[in-house]
């Protein structure tokens, strides 16, 4: 029998079934977006006439020391809780294939957060940094340090946000990474001990090599994700203090509330953008067609 | 047979839907649960009284949310909602939009008196470009709760400077801080939120500031706002009568129940806290007195006007029985109602003198007399951008990051950028 190849162009006989799915993304996925895009085109506020001004919003956006401030949280709180997504997910998967009774309970206690909404998890977080009654400030306090206010500063509220995504985000990263350690069978491993390796290349020359499709998507996932984190924000910090914590999600957000649809648009426009090239990038660089093919 | 027989059914199913669709009244309503509960009620009484029946859209608690789906559904030219509560500074964004049905004509055949109203309400809020947009369905303003016994037992009285709050809040707090570390002098609303522009606008009008000038045009960095900003930062910093989480957490609730606590003497804050410090479990239930807020020597006492207002949609599909349903909620009875049930204060005047008023409320004068000083937020259709401007300026200088005067110069500068924009043109 012939091996398709998923990545070859649809032949005739195929055709029929993708056909539904096709045109579901095309209206689900690829209207809204042309739509945005267009949208982005035109001076839309409510309280004024409606106006092509072609890339006139995107001039102004740049022109805007608030868009910018946002581009720059977002970058550094995607890097930052990204990587210690990546690192902390890895280890918790590579702990939790372990066979003992001990795994069953850090799998329970390592997904947990995964299950709660995000929102109810920022709340929790909220009361955690609370800066008069908040666990952390009581611990604190206890052993005779002065409260700290948590979301006070913006290098602190940076900080106390990428905490409280990083605890609800790690499991996914653990879930995927231990479904893909799960396929890889024992005995490639009882080879490589008998072959004498250690812990350490056991991971870099066989884990890791075979795993890379799987780390590349849960990269992508959470990098997709951290690139329009909003939930967590919008609870936490509420962009604040000044407008330090404020991701282009949130940005893009209070344009719309304002009416200003063509500026709302706009920013949309640039996060997704940012999205799609950063997608390609990673693909390319991990080599993901040849690695599923 | 069979196919005639369910042909039958789908057409007489499609027409009792699209009857529905055609004949409803809407109205949408969000807020607090046991709020929008209360209001299913009244509208349960309405529908009796009047036989028009009544949708009533459910809205979330949170406040953007209500306003993110009324924007969305007024954008798409929908027929429904007819009518929707409106938070007052949404009020020149809809109006401007053209979104909202001009009353006049209605309040003039059904003999609704605008008199019966505070004027600077009505005038500053429910009229925009000369016509009636809208009726306060409640108002709101910032007032002043204190410690009754602390005072006494220290033997002051309210403050009606902030000299005098200051130094009252000094002494006492050193004294109560001896069997209450945790104890402040005076908590109010600084975080990075609506609620510290209002905050902020009270400070600076009180010491002759303001937002505007009386020609409409920004005035955000001049020199009484710089030292109203100043003078916040001060009772974090310097006196040290509020507490350092006042940038980062206080909002209306977070400041409640610090008061409520018993861990603080003088409160910031709106009406709707007065029934809570009263209520049965509060620890400083009879201990809690209301003032109108201090002024500058020789200054006035000012309150940020607050509220919320019912307008009927211009897209609307019932707009009569829509007014119908305007008029019956801000009527003298209902208002009256609202206030003893939920503690939503009148936008009427002539409630505040009723004997019945009197009585159950004894706080109505004071209340009266805020609101008939109430000053509004800058009435502009993109007010919540210059708000937001505010809030991040006004917080970095709270919380150390920039000078009251960079702060307010810078925000200054930004909003000045907003103005251009969406100025109409």
């Amino acid at each position: 029998m012939k091996r398709g190849n998923l990545c070859s162009p649809a032949s005739g006989e195929a055709l029929p079934f993708i056909l539904p799915v096709i045109l579901f993304m095309l209206l689900l996925v690829a209207l809204p977006v042309i739509g945005t895009f267009i949208n982005s085109l035109f001076r839309d506020v409510p309280f004024l006439e409606k106006r092509f001004v072609g890339f006139g919003n995107f001039a102004r956006l740049f022109k805007d020391p608030g868009f910018r401030e946002s581009l720059l949280f977002t970058a550094l709180f995607l890097l930052i809780s990204v990587s210690l997504e990546m690192v902390l997910g890895t280890l918790f998967a590579l702990t939790m294939n372990e066979k003992s009774r001990l795994t069953t309970l850090l799998r329970v206690a390592v997904l947990l957060p995964w299950v709660i909404p995000v929102a109810v998890g920022a709340r929790i977080w909220q009361l955690i940094y609370n800066y008069d009654y908040g666990l952390l400030n009581s611990i604190i306090v206890l052993f005779g340090g002065t409260p700290v206010n948590w979301l006070g500063s913006p290098g602190l509220a940076l900080f106390s946000v990428i905490l409280a995504d990083v605890w609800k985000t790690t499991p996914f990263v653990a879930l995927i990474v231990l479904t893909g350690l799960k396929a890889i069978p024992e005995e490639v491993y009882e080879q490589a001990r008998i072959d004498g390796t250690n812990l350490f290349n056991r991971f870099f020359l066989i884990t890791f090599p075979i795993l890379r499709p799987v780390f590349t998507v849960a990269l992508l996932f959470r990098t997709i994700d951290a690139l329009r984190v909003f939930d967590v924000i919008y609870v936490l910090t509420g962009g604040g203090p000044g407008g330090s914590t404020t991701s282009i999600s949130l940005f893009a957000y209070r344009y719309f509330l304002l009416g200003d649809f063509g500026l709302g648009s706009a920013s949309s426009v640039v996060l997704f953008l940012i999205a799609l090239s950063l997608s390609v990038l990673y693909l390319r660089a991990a080599r993901f067609k040849e690695a599923i093919s | 047979m069979n196919k005639i027989l369910l042909f039958v059914l789908v057409v007489g199913l499609l027409t009792v839907q699209g009857c529905k669709k055609e004949k409803r009244l809407t109205i949408a309503v969000g807020g607090a649960p046991s709020e929008v509960e209360y209001l299913e009620r009244l509208i349960g009484e309405f529908e009796k009284e009047t036989g028009i029946h009544v949708v009533l859209r459910r809205q979330p608690t949170d406040t953007d949310q209500r306003r993110q789906e009324l924007v969305i559904a007024l954008k798409a030219r929908e027929r429904d909602p007819d009518l929707f509560l409106m938070d007052v500074i949404w009020v020149p964004q809809f109006a401007a939009s053209g979104w909202l049905e001009p009353l006049d004509d209605y309040a003039r055949e059904s003999g609704v008196e605008l008199s019966s109203f505070f004027r600077g309400v009505v005038e500053n809020v429910d009229r925009y470009d000369g016509k009636l947009i809208a009726l306060p369905l409640y108002v709101d303003g910032g007032l002043l709760y204190y410690r009754k016994d602390l005072l006494e037992k220290f033997g002051f009285s309210p403050p009606s400077t902030w000299d005098e709050l200051v130094r009252q809040a000094r002494k006492i707090q050193k004294e109560v801080r001896k069997k209450n570390p945790s104890f402040y002098g005076f908590v109010w609303q600084g975080a990075q939120y609506e609620g510290l522009v209002c905050n902020f606008l009270e400070f600076a009008a009180s010491m002759g500031g303001g937002l505007t000038d009386s020609l409409g045009r920004l005035t955000i960095d001049r020199p009484e706002n710089i030292r109203a900003l100043q003078f916040m930062r001060d009772l974090i910093n310097r006196y040290r009568i509020s507490p350092p989480n006042t940038y980062t957490e206080m909002r209306e609730e977070e400041v409640r129940l610090f008061f409520q606590r018993g861990d603080a003497l003088f409160e910031r804050n709106w009406p709707y806290a007065w029934k809570l410090h009263q209520a049965d479990d509060s620890p400083v239930r009879g201990k809690v007195g209301m003032s109108l807020l201090p002024s500058s020597t020789g200054g006035r006492h000012v309150s940020t006007l607050g509220g919320w207002h019912v307008g009927i949609s211009r897209f609307a599909d019932r707009k009569k029985e829509a007014w119908e349903l305007l008029k019956f909620l801000v009527s003298k009875e209902i208002q009256k109602r609202l206030l003893f049930d939920l503690g939503w204060n009148p936008g009427r005047r002539d409630v505040y003198g009723d004997p019945e008023v009197l009585k159950e409320v004894p706080q109505a004068a004071v209340l009266q007399s805020i609101f008939e000083k109430a000053i509004p937020r800058p009435v502009l259709p993109f007010y919540t951008r210059i708000s937001e401007i505010l809030q991040k300026y006004l917080n970095s200088a709270l919380s150390g990051d920039m000078e009251p005067d960079d702060a307010l110069k810078s925000a200054q500068k930004e909003a000045e950028v907003v103005f251009s924009l969406y100025e109409k043109r």
